[in-house]
């Protein structure tokens, strides 16, 4: 296994499980890839990427028995938190009654409508679930599932349009149209306005916390501990992990990939070789250029794997207050706080980054963990995550290294329009930038995602047609990680499915696994 | 007993196209246009004597030629002359490119910015005739629904055809295929013309490719002029229509539809004139017909809210002149040029375009807008006084709402623009400018009663062709009143002057209306 990210992990441990010896190989001193947390200030428990539970399989936890190895979360409540520059405020709760309260402070009908709203998503996450969930359908099986005026609707709606055009379908604000349509840019270099949006934004809602379909919510003790978990089951299960070694490149033996050389030129066999990293990297660094022929190298290039987002987390003296919610501590530090009051607002600051800059104002999702965790921060003090959108892979100008400070400097001043003390309450604070991500991580252009999850790159077209189903073409070698089907987030799908296949390809082999 | 078998309201392109099938049927055919000329957006005008104007339409080439065959066009002087070049792009740099009717022609232009690019290229030919095999047979004939015409796609070379047709924008689809941004931008401004999007709008690979269905003296995806203007062609099929015993009306606009028991049954002139059919057919976009021409409580509240979320966004204005001589491009020097016989593209480069589109997304004109400009009286001297010249220019971005301001305020200014752009490439435009005028798209609203002054009668982009269009579940022509059908753009397969929507409606009219005599 080539890497230890959170979908390198499951598989490793779904292959332990059915039998397969398993060496997973990390480059990196702690396991976890972008599902980590770190201790950048002592005391201080930081998600350096990774930031959100809620999409982790339901399967995947029961399976590996992850709560057992210390795999625990607290759901949203409020679910958002979305301040306006004039002092309004707009809250999600879990509750639905109180959250049509808020609603109606910016339209009565929407709060009316709002229930039947979140019953569609229902429908739409029952269906999708199933289909994120397994392997990839062909277009034609999946537009098996759509026949009917009202699923072809649907399938329109998802694929065709933009997170706009399906929430102005129900709503009449801008406001409740912001705090409900801003995940529409979480995964992809695209904005709300633009068509496929709405499919991104139905992505991220097939999420599930203690139950409750279509939650977010914090993993206790920060992400690494879901990959913790996972690393822990894996080895429960008989995987081996390496970490601090990293994978230069794939070996190959008549044709046939046959295991791995790691970068201290040691060189490790296996009947087979599976890929968390994502498909650029696994086809055009680790394969040798000759055992990828010249039309698959195209389609991998035209694999889109934009950067989206920059992190700005910071230690704490003690939590900001907001201007339209003065107190401190209050309700909304335990939610997602929303710096993007619109969804023009998001569609603008799109229009800035493409120019290669970071936009100017950004959006920014900002969580204080330590409100909700204490175990993240030391006493009285609070941890700070913010996601900040959107930050381009390609920079015009000088290079992400040096725009470090000039990025924090605007990140802070955008939450200071909203949270007035927040450059007095910050104690310490680093910027993750594209770079770093690309740099540390080894993803590609720094997408998270390894691949933006737009509907031109899901399913059987992820990452492209005739490479969708984890095996690669190229014998003995699977992929394992995000670039495949259902794409990003810390789902363990790709994993969980790509074991599957490959423990099937396993027992198909002469020779059973020992 | 009705007079008719069928009123057409609207004598554009598409109810004249829809009423000559009717009435080489055997059908009773009564054509009302409110206009005193047929041919709605196809018309050319004469606003300065002796220069004939394409007002709105001004290219020829996607009329479907078995409309043409069958309703012997020709004999009614329909006739074109193909663009070749079929276009050329001028560059800042005084560089530029031409596309060539000839392959290897082309290949050369192309060779000047990248030999890669030259090379592919026949590969790209080919791929669009491939897809214009798969997609010709789709036009002349109901459409199919998505889920099954998505069905029909098996095996990963097929999804890979779904991707880039109906997912990726024009921006990324050309990405893969060339190297070259001038390359890019000589085929990017098909994916863009008369919507509102962006080359990097995913869709606009889907609009590229329904401008490449033009069909002219055998050959693929070309354009042309339609000789003497974009009128004969309007001009040409209300004489067939009228050889089929079809009677046309203008200077008669309709009020309403008459309603009997909940079915058409005829249409009140705006002048109170009542006249009875067995069927109605709207050459006018389904918001004209649904939301305007019958009672609100004839259409069910939930069709008629998707009426109004049909997109019909009007994205741009036409500035047309008349000169005393062609314009000199810096790139290209000397006149009359073989680029003043195609169409000339002011948009130098892809982040142009976006550009362009970032400005109108917010209600402003495009600060430099993209031009398509056709000069045809260098092709056809039958276009303007001997010597002198015609100029059009399909000019985008223009939102139909103007952010701080209104069309008829800001219609000086965008004209100013238009010729600033143009004499960037063409400095001596100013001095051969006689006579100017713009079209806004408040103007297409107003005078052709185009919602949103939108070209195509609503946006063809993927969430409003096939069976989305106009809206899910009235897509067989037939609308939620019976007796009440589309006949025009608003309906598949869309925009543009192909007489697709008229030929389709009006065969859906004859199924539904038995015992026609055959004439």
């Amino acid at each position: 296994m080539v890497g230890g990210g959170h979908n390198g992990l499951t598989a490793a441990a779904y292959l332990a499980r059915g039998g397969a010896r398993v060496l997973v190989l990390e480059r990196r001193p702690l396991v976890g890839g972008a599902c980590v947390t770190e201790e950048p200030w002592p005391g201080f428990r930081i998600n350096t990427y990774a930031y959100l539970a809620g999409m982790l399989s339901g399967r995947v936890i029961e399976d590996l028995d992850l709560t057992r190895h210390g795999y625990r979360t607290i759901p949203h409540d409020p679910e958002a938190f979305l301040p306006f520059p004039d002092g309004r405020s707009l809250t999600l709760w879990s509750d639905l009654a109180r959250s049509q309260k808020e609603i109606a402070k910016f339209s009565k009908r929407d709060a009316a409508v709002y229930p039947k709203y979140l019953d569609h998503w229902s429908e739409i996450i029952g269906l999708l679930g199933p289909i994120l969930g397994g392997p990839p359908p062909s277009l034609r099986e999946l537009a098996e599932q759509f026949r009917g005026p009202r699923y072809e609707r649907l399938l329109r709606d998802l694929v065709l349009r933009s997170a706009e055009d399906l929430l102005s379908e129900w709503f009449e604000s801008d406001e409740l149209k912001a705090v409900l349509g801003f995940s529409a840019c979480v995964g992809a270099f695209t904005s709300p306005r633009r068509p496929g949006t709405a499919y991104v934004l139905a992505h991220n809602s097939v999420t599930e916390l203690e139950g409750r379909a279509g939650a977010w919510g914090f993993c206790v003790g920060g992400m690494g501990r879901t990959t913790e978990a996972l690393a822990r089951a894996a080895q429960t299960f008989g995987a081996e992990i390496r970490t601090g070694m990293g994978v230069r490149r794939l070996l190959v033996q008549d044709g046939r990939v046959a295991g791995v050389e790691t970068d201290d030129g040691g060189t490790v066999e296996s009947r087979i070789v599976a890929s968390s990293v994502d498909i650029k990297r696994t086809l055009l660094a680790l394969a040798p250029p000759d055992l990828v022929p010249a039309e698959l190298q195209r389609q991998v290039r035209g694999f889109r794997t934009c950067a989206t987002t920059l992190k700005f987390n910071a230690a704490l003296r003690r939590l900001p207050r907001f201007s339209a919610a003065p107190e401190a501590p209050g309700p909304h530090h335990r939610a997602s706080v929303l710096i993007g009051p619109s969804l023009e607002y998001l569609d603008r600051a799109y229009e800035t980054a493409r120019a290669g800059r970071l936009s100017d104002p950004p959006f920014a999702e900002i969580l204080f963990q330590s409100a909700v965790d204490p175990t993240v921060a030391p006493p009285g003090h609070h941890t700070m995550t913010c996601s900040v959108k959107y930050a381009p892979t390609a920079l015009a100008g000088p290079s992400w290294s040096d725009r470090r400070a000039a990025a924090a400097d605007l990140v802070l001043a955008t939450i200071e329009e909203y949270a007035p003390d927040i450059r007095g309450v910050v104690e310490h604070a680093q910027v993750v930038t594209p770079q770093d991500i690309e740099e540390t991580l080894g993803m590609t252009g720094g997408s998270c995602f390894h691949g933006d999850l737009t509907p031109d790159q899901m399913f059987s077209l992820r990452p492209f047609p005739g490479a969708s189903g984890y095996r690669l073409p190229v014998p003995g070698l699977y992929l394992c990680g995000s670039s495949a089907h259902p794409g990003g987030g810390v789902t363990g799908i790709p994993g969980r499915n790509a074991a599957q296949v490959m423990l099937a390809d396993l027992k198909g082999v002469a020779s059973p696994p020992a | 007993m009705p007079t008719y078998d069928a009123i057409v309201i609207g004598g554009g392109h598409n109810g004249l196209v829809a009423a000559a099938y009717l009435g080489r049927a055997g059908a009773k055919v009564l054509v009302l246009e409110r206009r005193p000329v047929v041919g709605g957006a196809a018309v050319t005008e004469e606003p300065w004597p002796g220069y004939r104007i394409n007002t709105f339409s001004y290219v020829a080439g996607l009329l479907r030629p078995q409309i043409v065959q069958e309703l012997e066009l020709g004999q009614y002087g329909y006739e074109t002359i193909l663009y070749d070049p079929q276009s050329f792009v001028p560059f800042p740099n005084g560089t530029s490119l031409s596309l060539w009717n000839d392959t290897e022609k082309t290949q050369r232009e192309i060779a000047k910015f990248s030999k890669k690019d030259a090379a592919i290229y026949p590969k790209y030919e080919e791929y669009w005739d491939n897809v214009l095999d798969l997609v010709e047979p789709l036009l002349l004939a109901p459409p199919v629904p998505l889920p099954e015409l998505v069905g029909m796609f098996e095996g990963p070379q097929a999804e890979e055809l779904v991707r880039e047709l109906f997912l990726l924008s024009a921006w990324d689809f050309l990405d893969e295929w060339f190297e070259s941004d001038e390359v890019k931008i000589s085929f990017a401004t098909n994916a863009v013309i008369g919507e509102m999007c962006g080359p990097k709008t995913p869709g606009t690979a889907y609009v590229l490719a329904h401008h490449n269905i033009g069909i002219l003296d055998g050959q693929r995806k070309v354009w042309g002029f339609s000789k003497g203007g974009m009128g004969r062609i309007s001009e040409a099929l209300a004489g067939s229509a009228r050889h089929h015993g079809v009677e046309i009306r203008t200077g008669v606009g309709v009020r309403k539809v008459l309603l009997q028991g909940g079915r058409a049954v005829g249409v009140e002139t705006s002048a109170g004139e009542q006249i009875h059919s067995r069927v109605v057919a709207s050459n006018l976009d389904v918001k004209r017909t649904l939301l305007e021409l019958v009672p609100p409580d004839a259409v069910p509240a939930e069709i008629r809210q998707q009426v109004q979320r049909f997109r019909t966004r009007g994205a741009a204005l036409k500035f047309n002149a008349a000169l005393h001589d062609l314009p000199e491009f810096t790139a290209a020097p000397g006149r009359p040029g073989p680029h003043h016989k195609g169409a000339i593209e002011i948009a130098p480069s892809m982040e142009y375009l976006e550009k362009a589109f970032d400005d109108a997304k917010y209600g402003r004109f495009s600060t430099h807008p993209f031009l398509d400009m056709e000069f045809q009286s260098a092709s056809d001297p039958t276009m303007a006084p001997p010597g002198k010249h015609v100029m059009t220019c399909f000019v985008m971005y223009a939102p139909r709402e103007l952010a701080g301001t209104t069309w008829s305020e800001f219609k000086p200014t965008a004209g100013e623009r238009c010729l600033d752009t143009i004499a960037e490439f063409a400095p001596d435009i100013r001095r051969q400018v006689h006579h100017w005028q713009v079209v806004s798209p408040e103007d297409i609203e107003n005078t052709l009663g185009m919602s949103g002054g939108n070209i195509f009668q609503g946006d063809i982009t993927p969430d409003q062709i096939f069976s989305f269009r106009p809206i899910l579940g009235w897509s067989s022509f037939r609308t939620p009143i019976p007796g009440l059908y589309f006949c025009g753009s608003t309906a598949h397969p869309g925009g543009g002057v192909t007489g697709g929507p008229g030929y389709n409606g009006a065969h859906a009219i004859l199924e539904d209306l038995p015992g026609i005599p055959k004439g």
